[in-house]
């Protein structure tokens, strides 16, 4: 399975979901929970199934203007490639 | 500190349409009379929720079994629970389903005997797999999560590209690939269900082909056969250190075997909060921890990944449940296993019978094992 393209739309796959007290962010799925912090959870939070990969890209990139964008890019794009994986986001 | 359990194994009933041989159910049934009501289990799951879980795992027997199911599952949302049924599927057409899903089901695992219909049947000692594929259908038209579960064995194995490519158009997100584990019934029917080394290999290489050929289309999850491993498996991911399971007696269990061992009292959801029984009972802090262990688990560096195995096969094959897992190649004990194995690799042990095409011809072969029986 090919990493998101910038016209993909990523989302949470079916039946996983955001839960967890505010401070303490997780995404529930099947047979568990990843706990999220920093970075992730900025990048999963825009996994709405409404943004672009190329939009959700540009929101980073901009708001880490200090860091390599192209490392950004690679980062996220290997990120979610990996959560496609174990079924928790589709793109 | 002992730190809070992950999830909540909520075994609601032990009644089942299904006889599966097996059934990883204590052959010693709890009794429909003794099942916890709507408004205790309700109660237990408020408490799951505050003691920091996660998960509630509905099972059974069969879930379906309880008419207030989906109460239950509306319980366990409202304390904040992620929700998974666990099912045969038997009990489950359009209208419930969609009852379950807006009640905030996250998700089902069904489970299938074999692709093929007369093995299926004859394993689940029911006529259930055709409802089984009619139930994926309209499991697939919800946005929940789906996972198909396999238990493989030696009367399926021989077939498993098949099965796979069966489980992949029914289109889940995940499938469990189980091999038996040797408990209640399943110890009783061992000489029937255990591979032999040849047909395991074949499988494992099938799991692993199967693995990178559905990579992000379908997560293929693995349940190891203990026998034939170098170490034990960490059972419940260690004694009394993830996760709680409640009997439908309401029972306190920190596995689903517990109640084979003897001397432990376990705690009744009737009697004591959840959060007493996790920190406090003696039967959560027998095995916790590494004060209870023999050598040779107490100096080796293996403890801390797999907790010396699981407690309820040390007693089931030894006698003595504080003994090192027999699956260990390290154990004392191993002698047991390995003599298993020995029978299963050699030509005297019971194959499969001559291919029935009907259920009732299939339940002829009810000498080879014992189906799962229902309580009173």
């Amino acid at each position: 399975m090919p990493p998101p393209e910038d016209s993909s739309q990523p989302r949470l796959a079916a039946g996983c979901r955001w839960g967890g007290a505010e401070d303490a962010r997780v995404i529930l799925f099947p047979e568990g929970a990843i706990k999220l912090q920093g970075t992730g959870r900025q990048v999963l939070e825009r996994c709405d199934g409404q943004r672009t990969f190329a939009e959700i890209i540009a929101e980073l990139q901009a708001q880490f203007s200090e860091a390599d964008p192209t490392k950004i890019r690679a980062d996220i794009s290997q990120f979610l490639e990996q959560l496609r994986h174990k079924r928790i986001v589709d793109y | 500190m002992i730190p809070n359990p992950l999830a909540l194994i909520a075994e609601i009933t032990h009644r089942c349409p299904l006889h599966c041989v097996y059934c990883s159910n204590p052959v010693e049934l709890a009794a429909a009379s003794s099942e916890l009501s709507t408004s205790e289990w309700i109660d237990v799951l408020q408490q799951s929720g505050k003691l920091g879980m996660l998960h509630a795992h509905f099972t059974g027997g069969e879930p379906l079994a309880r008419p207030d199911l989906t109460e239950l599952i509306a319980g366990a949302r409202a304390a904040g629970l992620y929700t998974n049924l666990i099912t045969s599927g038997i009990g489950l057409a359009e209208t419930r389903l969609q009852a379950l899903v807006d009640a905030g089901l996250d998700h089902i695992q069904l489970s299938f005997q074999d692709s093929r219909e007369d093995t299926a049947n004859w394993i689940a000692g029911a006529k259930a797999h055709a409802h089984k594929i009619e139930l994926s259908r309209l499991i697939r038209r919800h946005k929940i999560a789906f996972t198909v579960n396999l238990v493989v064995h030696r009367q399926n194995i021989d077939h498993l590209d098949e099965m796979i490519a069966f489980i992949e158009q029914l289109a889940p997100e995940r499938m469990e690939i189980a091999h038996t584990q040797y408990y209640g019934w399943a110890l009783k029917n061992r000489a029937a269900l255990l591979p032999t080394r040849a047909q395991l290999e074949r499988a494992t290489q099938a799991v692993a082909a199967a693995e990178k050929r559905l990579a992000g289309r379908i997560r293929v999850d693995f349940v190891v056969p203990d026998y034939y491993a170098r170490f034990p498996k960490a059972c419940m991911g260690g004694w009394g250190r993830r996760l709680m399971l409640i009997n439908p007696a309401g029972k306190v269990l920190p596995c689903h075997a517990a109640e084979v061992i003897p001397g432990l009292e376990f705690e009744s959801v009737r009697e004591k909060t959840l959060d007493f029984i996790w920190r406090q009972s003696s039967s959560f802090q027998r095995f916790r921890g590494e004060e209870w262990m023999p050598e040779p688990c107490r100096s080796c560096d293996q403890r801390t990944q797999d907790f010396g195995g699981c407690r309820c096969q040390a007693l089931l094959l030894t006698g003595d449940a504080t003994a090192t897992d027999p699956a260990c190649s390290l154990a004392p004990a191993h002698h047991i296993v390995e003599a298993a194995l020995v029978e299963a690799n050699s030509g005297a042990a019971l194959s499969r019978p001559v291919a029935a095409s009907s259920f009732v011809q299939l339940q002829r072969a009810e000498t080879l094992w014992s189906y799962r029986t229902n309580p009173e």
